[in-house]
């Protein structure tokens, strides 16, 4: 052997000389059996390394000027398409009244005839164009203001500008009687051909990220004042046994775009059984009644999520969307880094009917619902400041895996040595005792 | 380490059995005894390590069992209808001249009065029964000694933990609203107890306690002013089931005014809460604010507490890494303990044997003087 040098003597990796070593069964096995240890660890650790874990965070949602996307899907089986609209109405002072853009009503076959689509497009009533009318033909708006986009400036020629020229001045219309134009175009007999269908209206509508409501309330609305009213002439005075009501089903609402399923499963992993990540509470919810007057609410909480995946892109601020405002519908809120900006909610249902009454029925009698109001179904939503960032992330660096790579393999190395010494130490004291007996 | 080794010219040498293969894995090095020197300093090496180790294990496995507790959140789920509403008041006035009532978002109105319970009763049987310790707290609020405490980090309920959050809600079994002791002295009692569980709608809503006559429209009731006392001690209110034994924030407090025409604001922020330990329970926290000041003639004196329900849902669960991750914690404690103490040893002996050969030299320079640097 070399003279030691002060760093021999330092060495902390001491090796026994050949010739002193001695190699027992008992310390293959436990070398085999740590190896197996320090394999399945280390895959275990591998694996740790690799998933993708969904970080969420909660941030104060500092986004100005947004605009957000309601994305509807709602069935009606006993109102006809002409009854019903839509309004969407914000604490901004805007009022979006019979919003059409990206909305369609289709009109659905009566129940007892299986509810089959009719027609998909967005429904116009007066396919019957006044067009066979005198050149100078300039029709009555019966002492309402005519519309200002009045096929002829001025005049009311079909039945329709008269409706519009009637909710203008907030007159309540009905079926069209004793109005030429109406009758011309056998309004009165087309609604009621109409009376036994159903409605489904889908589509998309952007509003205002403020606080709000849209509702689906029959007959045409307008504004009186500070109210909003729905002309529900043509809704309560109706032909059809039973009347109308406003039974509906919910197969979608969503707030913004949806998740991707794979990223949607991905989230879920790990969710408890009471959150719902990204799902929508309100999809495939059926509320019946059987009472015209009847008024369903639903008071919706909305809360900004973005999602950003692993490879998103720092620089794009996600304090601010950039997203384009004249992205067509469905589209706002993507974004080409994979990353998407979009709403959850909760929910809260009510339902009551218009002539107020007690709740019995449900075991309440204490609760007394208001009186009066519009039938139909209306959502009240209001925006959260709190935004939920949820992040894909990596659950360990390289560093912290080969870190952990090495804990795993000198920590069982270190206590498998230890034990192989003990029971190496063991074994000799054992033959000891028994070459004494002997 | 070659097979060679192994099966070799050794085996005879050293008398084993015939080797087999697993033999030849044999990757720890183990010097027959005769090489062996056991010294006494690594003997006190080997006791320091086995202490010091036993202590980290020790706090290793204490850590472990407290577990961890993890907060997270989420909107929450499904379509809500109600909520139950829990509450214990004891009002200064007569319970006939009280009326109760909720008014919500949804415009609905419950006539609470027809649920709860009111019972006649004392004063002071409330406040002076050495339940309620009289004292103000920083505003001005009397604290009832039972209330509120300021913990550093407490998870809700005034408990530290979720497992005695947990254990103070009980087995699951429907709790009971204490009874009412029986009015002492003569007359029927000067305040009214009132107390029940009753469901809301889950939206915003203002739930008051106003007088008769007072308020709401109707004929032939008026109260006179003089009997206005809304000084009130809040024994209870909470939301979701009843959990008598979590603390919320208005829970065991009292508010008094001398004023017979006096509103007292409460604003409560209600979120849905689910701690986990082993079991489940769903409850309600809420933050509050109060304002209180007194009113004219012509507005309505009373006690309202607004609430409104956040869309967040938070969840505090207590968990526990599993067996085989402890397993490994601890088996790196003790192997980085071994490793170290080894480490420990041959540093120690190294600069033992260095000191004391420069010692030496030293000493030995005296007498030979540049000998010493031959080293």
């Amino acid at each position: 052997m070399p003279a030691k040098s002060r760093f021999t003597r330092l060495d902390a990796f001491t090796k026994t000389v050949d010739e002193a070593r001695v190699r027992t069964t008992s310390g293959g096995i436990v070398t085999i059996a740590s190896l197996l240890i320090v394999l399945f660890l280390a895959w275990g650790e591998w694996a740790d390394y690799r998933r993708i874990v969904v970080h969420p965070e909660l941030i104060v949602d500092k986004g100005r000027g947004e605009k957000m996307e309601i994305h509807l899907n709602i069935t009606f089986p006993r109102i006809p398409c002409e009854l019903l609209t839509l309004d969407v109405m914000d604490v901004s002072g805007e009022q979006q009244t019979g919003v059409m853009h990206g909305v369609n009503k289709v009109r659905l076959n009566p129940q007892e005839q299986g509810g089959g689509v009719i027609d998909m497009k967005a429904l116009d009533l007066h396919v019957e164009e006044a067009t066979h009318l005198a050149p100078d033909y300039c029709g009555d708006c019966y002492g309402a203001t005519p519309p200002q986009n009045a096929q002829k400036p001025g005049c009311c020629n079909t039945c329709e500008e008269v409706r519009e020229a009637y909710a203008s001045v907030s007159w309540a219309f009905g079926r069209g009687e004793n109005v030429e134009q109406c009758e011309r175009e056998h309004y009165g007999e087309r609604l009621d051909a109409q009376r036994h269908e159903g409605c489904r209206i889908e589509g998309g509508l952007r509003v205002n990220k403020v606080v709000g409501n849209f509702h689906i309330a029959p007959g045409r609305s307008f504004s009186n004042g500070n109210m909003h009213v729905h002309d529900l002439n043509n809704y309560f005075d109706t032909p059809i046994k039973g009347g109308h009501v406003f039974s509906h089903e919910i197969h979608h609402l969503s707030f913004g775009p949806q998740l991707p399923d794979d990223v949607i499963k991905k989230i879920g992993t790990k969710s408890f059984p009471w959150t719902n990540h990204h799902l929508n509470p309100l999809d495939n919810t059926e509320q019946i009644t059987g009472d015209p007057a009847y008024n369903f609410m639903y008071f919706v909480k909305v809360v900004s999520t973005s999602y950003l995946p692993l490879g998103w892109e720092h620089n794009s601020d996600i304090m601010h969307v950039s997203s384009d405002h004249n992205v067509d519908i469905g589209k706002y809120g993507h974004r080409h880094d994979g990353s998407v900006e979009t709403h959850q909610y909760s929910v809260t249902s009510h339902r009551r009917s218009l002539n107020g009454g007690d709740d019995a029925a449900d075991g309440h009698k204490e609760r007394l619902h208001a009186r009066g109001g519009i039938p139909g179904v209306f959502f009240s939503y209001d925006i959260s400041p709190m935004k939920v960032i949820n992040r894909e992330e990596r659950t360990k660096t390289l560093a912290g895996f080969l870190t952990g790579l090495c804990a795993i393999i000198g920590g069982t190395l270190t206590v498998a040595a230890a034990i192989d010494r003990g029971v190496y130490e063991g074994a000799n004291k054992l033959r000891k005792i028994q070459s004494k007996n002997l | 380490m070659n097979g060679f080794a192994a099966h070799g010219l050794d085996e005879d040498a050293f008398g084993e059995k015939p080797g087999n293969i697993v033999q030849a894995f044999d990757y720890f090095p183990k010097a027959k005894p005769q090489y062996i020197t056991q010294t006494s300093g690594g003997g006190k090496w080997t006791v320091a390590m086995i202490t010091v180790s036993c202590l980290l294990i020790f706090s290793e496995f204490r850590v472990w069992w407290q577990g961890q507790e993890e907060h997270t959140f989420a909107v929450e789920k499904g379509v809500g209808h109600s909520m139950q509403l829990n509450m214990d008041i004891v009002v200064a006035m007569q319970c006939q001249d009280i009326h109760i009532n909720v008014q919500d978002a949804a415009g609905d109105r419950i006539l609470a009065a027809d649920i709860l319970k009111r019972d006649p009763t004392n004063w002071g049987q409330w406040v002076d029964n050495g339940v309620h310790k009289l004292g103000h707290d920083a505003h001005g609020r009397i604290v009832t000694g039972e209330g509120w405490h300021n913990l550093e980090h407490d998870d809700g309920f005034g408990e530290e933990h979720v497992h005695d959050i947990l254990a103070a809600a009980g087995n699951g079994k429907k709790a009971k609203f204490g009874k009412t002791p029986r009015v002492r002295g003569a007359g029927r009692g000067d305040s009214c107890r009132i107390y029940g569980s009753f469901f809301v709608n889950k939206v915003q809503g203002d739930f008051h306690i106003t007088a008769r006559g007072h308020g709401y429209q109707e004929m032939g009731q008026h109260l006179d002013h003089n009997a206005f006392n809304f000084s009130h001690i809040v024994n209870e209110l909470s939301f979701g089931l009843f959990y008598p034994s979590l603390l919320n924030p208005l829970d065991k407090t009292i508010a008094t005014t001398p004023n017979h025409f006096h509103k007292f604001q409460y604003f409560l922020s209600v979120v849905p809460t689910i701690y986990s330990a082993g079991r489940d329970i769903f409850t309600n926290q809420y933050a509050v604010t109060e304002q209180s000041h007194m009113v004219g003639d012509r507005s309505v004196p009373g006690i309202f507490f607004k609430y409104d329900i956040e869309p967040m849902l938070l969840t505090i669960e207590e968990r526990r890494d599993g067996f085989l991750r402890f397993v490994v914690k601890v088996v790196n404690v003790f192997s980085g303990v071994l490793v170290a103490g080894h480490w420990g040893f041959t540093l120690t002996e190294w600069a033992m044997s260095v000191w004391g050969r420069r010692r030496k030299s030293y000493s030995d320079g005296v007498l030979t003087g540049k000998a010493s640097f031959d080293d």
